[in-house]
């Protein structure tokens, strides 16, 4: 499958095949099988590996991609074997049955001779999980940034994000929770949560009709949605996740990793995971109830009624719900595992002021130890861009922890100012100004001058020691806890008195998380018969990423059309640019001057 | 050596140390508090020296290997399993991080604490009745996924008795315990291509009609899993004896059919890649061949709208062509 590839880097680089074969060596592929598949590299074969890309750069400058073409890191290669499984081989295992990729690689490259400012010769290169980008793969992860990036627009209640408010009294048929929410309802502030109540002797119960549902409180994916709901045995209140396994398109060992990430942790700041049990198609995820919904929908409430042209939150108020942040992170850490999606869209509030994180989605386990036998690091492209460390987003070294740090950086820029720093921005961009541009800092996303002045330095340092671009130098969690701004940190109480009393009622919540239809995020995807959804929604994206010139859209939807419709018979389209056209220099189609090239590989 | 406080304790005093505790909390004494504190304190000791801390690196080798020795003469490692319970919950996780990291130990090609197991397959056993106990469930089946991954400790729990409490612990109503029941039953089954084979071929009878009650599970996660492992072993070409067997009989044919028409088109899908095993089959016995003759022509046109929006998917659509061929020619077996 490497072929292709190898063919096109020979006709880029002008150099002869062997070059390429012997470099791709170097940079850490092999030849198994007649394909090219990544192996595992040591140390040295990775400095040796940036040596090559440090002089073949030098060489030509235009070729910067090269950086990206390499994937030689990952330890695993997904194949379908003959029995139409995918099967996960370790580096050192020989593929057992002629291996046939999973649809369709895909790489997109090109010249630019116009503007400067847009000169980026773009290699979209994510690396998933297994090694090599699938046409799906990489669609999905365009979708994915696309659908995070939009929900400051779109109403709420992306995948696993629990929108826990629970619904009043009027919305309910049933007694029993009609009650519960009564009482907790008629003094807001004093009231305990009616966790009190509960006989924490009888075990959560396995059974549907031990539970009564309520309104829904949240909707994710179209797979997804979260209840309100009460717990007749206990007489307490939870929420259910509802998950439909039958649409459920990524496999169940993933869903099983995200329950057992959530089940092996007991601790005050991470989100209470109590039972799980099948009811017909369905899994549901009996998890405790946050009734302050989230942080984000929190700051949007407020920037919604009042003015929060110069900061969304006090510093005690940011420092309170960091510091409680932190800890669960420092617990989830010590755990061995990464969350990968800190944000303001995943911390939960409860009544009482309580700050959980939730959301395993994306969670990672990650060994610690020195354990010859386990990865150290991960290789896995996810999280929401604008919370992303660049190296998460390099996907050249992998990750570890400190991943975590950063978007923790990012969450208490979003405190501030309402959003984070690259917020405005599309996906593709987002990852170009992260990976390009200095650390975003508090001033980054601001609209003039001073605007964030109220904010000192203790609070501005903390963002900066988080948001450094080598994950090293970040310190962790334990670390960051003896921070001095965390002195500013009170108590529960006064979250209830800052975030919580404010917070949107929740008859606006539930209309909001109702509201949403499933899929009406305008993602990309592969509909169930494998067709692309729209050529014209990648090459959107493009241009919105600023990669492309929009002159050039319709050239770029026509050819990735074609490529898709006759992708039997045609690998790669060379086309003109239509911007390219009045630049007034020479245009040359092999150089890719003026030209524009798309491939897909299989 | 630090400056102040007291020197590091050695593995020995940590094992007895831990071992004394446990005794006590097993006991459940007055004392049984403290004693559940130097249990926590003393595993996290131990961790320590396996695995390092951020400010320390892991001990070296030859307290590792003093450590390892402690833990085999103490015969801590089945004491800490059978108090699993009786231990707080990072507790519980400490002690499989332990076990785990021990059971790794590699002196050159040897695994010391796999031939330790070997002499003491009680520690398997107890971990396996783990699925038994909700609190102690996934710390059990941490530890015995990485045991499976050792063939002469996987040969132990295939062949006990123990063994077919999996088809139980597979179908708990609590999905995370199944699941990990099930991944723990999926890779004895599955991880040591001989051994599993050798297994399936002596224990068929068994091991089958066992089965059989997970592929008519009332839990849609069950029927599920199972029926795509079933796939998975009967296409594993070590388990040919094993599959030619499985296909010549008729009512596995049946259920497969029945299968074909399930609501769930994921079961569906999954049932088609065990039946077309039957179909392939180039010498189908006589039942079996009856049954598609009389379903002919309703197999033909069920396949032809069987699944048709999976366009893309080349190798499906290469078989259930030649699936609907072979059917359409058919023909019975001239004599009979």
């Amino acid at each position: 499958m490497w072929n292709h590839t190898r063919d096109d880097t020979t006709q880029g680089l002008g150099c002869s095949q062997s070059t390429v074969v012997r470099g791709l060596e170097t940079l850490g592929k092999v030849q198994k099988l007649g394909k090219w598949i990544p192996r595992l590299l040591s140390g040295d074969d990775r400095q040796h590996r940036n040596n090559i890309c440090t002089q073949l750069l030098s060489r030509s400058r235009r070729f910067d991609w090269f950086n990206n073409l390499v994937t030689g890191d990952e330890k695993r290669v997904l194949y379908i074997n003959h029995s139409h499984k995918r099967q996960c081989v370790e580096a050192d295992v020989p593929v057992q049955s002629v291996p046939k990729p999973d649809g369709h690689l895909m790489s997109v490259w090109w010249g630019f001779l116009r503007s400067a400012r847009k000169r980026r010769t773009g290699v979209y290169k994510m690396e998933p999980t297994d090694g090599v980008i699938f046409q799906s793969r990489f669609l999905s992860t365009l979708a994915i940034g696309k659908r995070k990036i939009s929900e400051e627009i779109l109403p709420p209640g992306t995948h696993g994000i629990f929108r826990q408010k629970p619904a009043t009294c009027d919305h309910l048929s049933l007694g029993g929770y009609a009650r519960v929410a009564k009482q907790s309802f008629g003094n807001l502030l004093s009231r305990k949560m009616a966790t009190s109540t509960s006989q924490t002797s009888v075990p959560w119960p396995n059974t549907k009709d031990d539970y009564e549902l309520g309104k829904v409180i949240g909707v994710g994916e179209a797979t997804a949605v979260v209840h309100g709901a009460f717990c007749k045995p206990r007489n307490e209140k939870c929420a259910i996740k509802r998950i439909n396994l039958e649409k459920w398109n990524t496999s169940m060992d993933e869903l099983l990793k995200e329950i057992q990430a959530m089940s092996s942790c007991n601790h005050e700041n991470v989100v209470t995971y109590y039972t799980s049990f099948v009811v017909r198609e369905e899994l549901w995820l009996v998890l405790k109830l946050l009734e302050g919904g989230s942080l984000l929908d929190i700051i949007k409430h407020k920037m919604r009624v009042s003015n929060c042209r110069h900061g969304v939150f006090d510093e005690a108020t940011i420092a309170t719900v960091l510091r409680e942040v932190l800890k669960g992170l420092e617990y989830f850490h010590s755990n061995g595992q990464i969350h990968r999606d800190i944000k303001a869209g995943n911390i939960l509030l409860g009544e009482d002021g309580t700050v959980q994180i939730a959301d395993f989605g994306v969670s990672a386990w990650l060994a610690t130890g020195r354990d010859i036998s386990r990865e150290k690091v991960r290789h896995t492209f996810v999280g929401t861009p604008c919370w992303m460390a660049p190296e998460v987003m390099e996907q050249d070294h992998g990750y570890d922890f400190k991943a975590d740090i950063w978007s923790f950086g990012i969450t208490a820029i979003e405190m501030a100012s309402g959003t984070a720093p690259y917020h405005k921005y599309p996906p593709m961009k987002v990852l170009m100004l992260t990976l390009q541009n200095d650390p975003p800092n508090l001033d980054t996303g601001a609209e003039e001058k001073d605007q964030y002045k109220a904010y000192g330095k203790t609070f501005r340092k903390m963002i900066t020691d988080c948001l450094q671009k080598e994950p090293p130098k970040r310190p962790t969690a334990a670390e960051l806890l003896k921070h001095p701004f965390f002195k500013k940190a009170k108590d529960k109480k006064y979250l209830q008195q800052t975030l919580v009393a404010i917070g949107p009622s929740l008859e606006t919540r539930v209309q909001k998380a109702s509201k949403r239809q499933p899929g009406a995020s305008g993602r990309l995807h592969r509909k169930e018969t494998g067709e692309w959804d729209s050529a014209e929604g990648i090459a959107g994206e493009l241009v919105g990423a600023g990669l492309v010139d929009d002159r050039d859209i319709t050239a770029i939807t026509q050819n990735l059309q074609k490529l898709i419709d006759q992708r039997d018979t045609i690998k790669v389209v060379t086309f003109p640019l239509d911007s390219a056209v009045n630049g007034g220099e020479p245009l040359d189609d092999r150089a890719l001057k003026g030209y524009a090239q798309i491939s897909i590989t299989d | 050596m630090p400056l102040f406080g007291k020197s590091q304790k050695g593995p020995a005093e940590v094992v007895k140390a831990l071992k004394e505790a446990v005794n006590s909390l097993e006991k459940g004494d007055k004392k049984a508090e403290k004693a559940q504190e130097d249990v926590s304190k003393n595993l996290v000791l131990i961790k320590n020296m396996l695995y390092g801390t951020s400010d320390a690196e892991p001990q070296a080798d030859i307290i590792v290997a003093q450590l390892a020795q402690e833990l085999y003469n103490s015969n801590l490692l089945l004491l800490l399993i059978q108090n699993l319970n009786r231990i707080d919950f990072e507790g519980k996780k400490d002690v499989a991080q332990v076990f785990n990291n021990i059971l790794r130990r590699q002196i050159g090609t040897r695994s010391p604490t796999v031939e330790y197991i070997c002499t003491k397959p009680e520690i398997l056993f107890t971990l396996m009745t783990g699925y038994e106990h909700q609190e102690i469930a996934l710390n059990c089946g941490t530890m015995l996924r990485e045991c499976a991954r050792y063939e002469a400790l996987a040969k132990i729990m295939l062949y006990s008795d123990d063994f077919y409490n999996f088809f139980r612990y597979v179908e708990v109503s609590t999905f995370d315990i199944a699941s990990d029941a099930f991944s723990t039953f999926k890779e004895l089954l599955t991880r040591h291509k001989i051994l599993c084979a050798d297994f399936l071929e002596m224990n068929y009878d068994k091991v089958f009609s066992h089965y059989q009650r997970l592929l008519n599970s009332e839990n849609y996660v069950t029927r599920r899993q199972s029926l795509k492992l079933l796939g998975e072993l009967l296409l594993d070409r070590h388990n040919f004896t094993v599959m030619t067997r499985y296909i010549s009989n008729p009512d596995n044919l049946k259920l497969m059919m029945n299968m074909l028409k399930e609501r769930s088109r994921n079961i569906q899908f999954e049932a088609f890649h065990v039946f077309k095993v039957f179909v392939a089959n180039p010498n189908k016995p006589k039942p079996i061949l009856d049954i598609l003759l009389r379903n002919q022509e309703k197999l033909v046109e069920f396949l032809m709208r069987f699944h048709t929006d999976r366009a893309e998917d080349e190798q499906f659509n290469d078989e259930k062509a030649y699936l609907i061929r072979q059917i359409k020619e058919l023909k019975p077996i001239p004599g009979h």
